[in-house]
């Protein structure tokens, strides 16, 4: 079964990461590096154990782009979301034996320094439903 | 004018019988096993071109073992420089002449179903060592990458080769044991691909076809095990279904809605004949018991003639050897059947603690509510098992009956 871990960020998140100060305190260098080469570590490992199915990080949500119609035609909105909205930073996506693996994997994408951070696992549909 | 192709079915058959040849003769199942893929890729390429050899298995079992020395002289160079310690030894000739007589293709269902294997790595390696297709094929019909897949079977190779399995037999006290592996893996197999309801179903149905052809292989080497033969017929009464299975626009259909004349009644004879076969020979066990209640549903020209009473026999000798809830819920429907719905009722009680998260039980409740009349309930019963079911065919299935209850 495969399930879809997500990781969420606001603007302000990514301020942090980037080195700008806000009201939280920018992360240094060495703690960017850390994290990178955690996450890194973190995808091998699940490459090696034939779990991994793919994945990707998210840039800033300054640089999203919304598309609506008006009148069957697009209409774009750049950046659309507030500074402080949470919203998707990036995707793991795996393939293991049981919610309760996919849910142990998840954990170790949460930051245990950061109060109150969280990702979320949904169950990818097409997985076997019991049909007679 | 363009070469006939290479029989893609030849190849695949081939592909135990030169892997069990390989092993046998050097040992070294997971490094044999790569060579006999080369092998395969090999004649696939070589063989439009260059005609068939006038023995395809002499042909495939040297160019797999010419492969495998390649293979084996640039691990060896590449662990004297590691200076790491070479954990395999030729088979020891006693055992090769232990195991001479047995199948090697079954010696290697053993080995790719070992214990020591998740069910996922016991799925792919087999597939791969028996089935004969590629770590490509395999991973599209799971929707992985391939390097997923690839790592999947690598890490399976290497626990095999840790585990220090000797090529042979399992010994006859664990044999019963070994066997039921097997039987489960392919088993899920056929699982993937019939019970998908979405994603590239081409691939996935071909899944279901695999299944069937490993089991029809199984069969041919243990005619005499009555449970291969009634994993075989399960699998064959149950796909016998799968044309009727959904309607044009991917709805599912029930059972007892479902037009029979669509049913596939070839696999319908073949299955039953096999179930007729095994049912008298020693003990039944609870894939034959499966494939004898699925013979019965498949058997009866239209729902209304389902043989209850021997569906419900049949469930009755199942629970007393397995205890399994969703055994207990179809029960609990065979009972209904025969004795009415409010008999069913009071069996669902206790199911609801034993599977509190699945939809099959309010779905059940929903279903017997209607047959007693009680349309209000069965209704809730139905939206209930609608918002706990994952997959939207099955979803749009019970939402349609809770809107058909007015």
């Amino acid at each position: 079964m495969k399930y879809m871990i997500l990781l969420y960020g606001s603007q302000q998140d990514y301020d942090v990461l980037a080195g700008k100060s806000t009201d939280k305190p920018a992360m240094t260098a060495e703690e960017v590096e850390a994290m990178h080469a955690y996450m890194g570590e973190y995808h091998q490992k699940l490459v090696e154990s034939g779990e991994l199915v793919g994945g990707h990080g998210l840039t800033a949500p300054v640089h999203a782009r919304r598309v609506q119609l008006a009148n069957g035609a697009p209409v774009v909105t750049d950046g659309p979301y507030p500074e402080t909205q949470e919203v998707l930073a990036g995707f793991t996506i795996v393939d293991c034996a049981s919610f309760d693996r996919a849910t142990e994997i998840a954990a170790g994408l949460v930051n245990p320094d950061a109060k109150g951070e969280y990702v979320d696992i949904r169950p990818i549909a097409g997985g076997f439903d019991d049909i007679q | 004018m363009i070469a006939p192709a290479v029989p893609e079915d030849l190849l695949r058959r081939l592909a135990p019988q030169v892997l069990g040849a390989l092993v046998r003769r050097y040992g070294r199942f997971d490094a044999c096993e790569d060579a006999v893929q080369e092998a395969l890729l090999a004649a696939a390429t070589q063989w439009p071109s260059e005609g068939r050899p006038d023995n395809p298995l002499a042909w495939l079992i040297r160019v797999a073992s010419r492969r495998l020395t390649d293979l084996l002289r640039s691990e060896q160079a590449r662990q004297r420089r590691e200076d790491t310690v070479a954990r395999w030894a030729p088979v020891q000739p006693t055992q090769a002449a232990e195991t001479r007589d047995a199948d090697d293709s079954l010696v290697l269902l053993f080995l790719c179903c070992h214990p020591a294997l998740s069910p996922a790595s016991q799925i792919a390696l087999t597939l791969r060592a028996i089935g004969g297709l590629t770590t490509a094929e395999i991973a599209r019909a799971f929707l992985v990458p391939e390097a997923t897949m690839g790592k999947r079977i690598g890490r399976a190779k290497q626990a095999i080769r840790d585990s220090g399995v000797p090529f042979g037999m399992p010994p006859p006290a664990e044999r019963a044991a070994r066997l039921a592996a097997v039987l489960h893996v392919l088993y899920l197999i056929f699982n993937e691909g019939y019970a998908t309801t979405s994603g590239p179903r081409l691939h996935r149905a071909d899944l279901a076809a695999e299944a069937i052809r490993l089991a029809r292989m199984l069969h041919r080497l243990l005619p005499d095990d009555g449970e291969v033969a009634g994993l075989l017929a399960l699998m064959l009464l149950t796909d016998a279904r799968r044309p009727a299975r959904t309607g044009p626009d991917g709805s599912l259909i029930p059972m007892e809605e479902q037009d029979r004349s669509r049913w596939n009644a070839r696999y319908i004879a073949e299955g039953v004949a096999l179930v007729t076969g095994a049912l008298p020979r020693g003990t039944t066990g609870p894939y034959q018991l499966q494939a004898a209640i699925a013979a019965v549903h498949d058997e009866a020209p239209d729902a209304a003639s389902t043989d209850w009473p021997q569906i419900l026999a049949l469930y009755e000798v199942l629970l007393s050897i397995s205890d399994n809830p969703v055994v207990r819920l179809n029960h609990a429907v065979a009972v209904a059947m025969v004795r009415g719905p409010r008999a069913g009722l009071a069996l669902l009680d206790e199911l609801d603690g034993r599977l509190p998260t699945d939809h099959r039980v309010p779905a059940v409740r929903a279903h017997l509510l209607e047959m007693a009349g009680d349309a209000a309930a069965a209704r809730d019963r139905y939206a209930a098992a609608a918002d706990m079911a994952a997959s939207l065919p099955m979803q749009r299935y019970l939402n349609g009956r809770a809107a058909r209850l007015g």
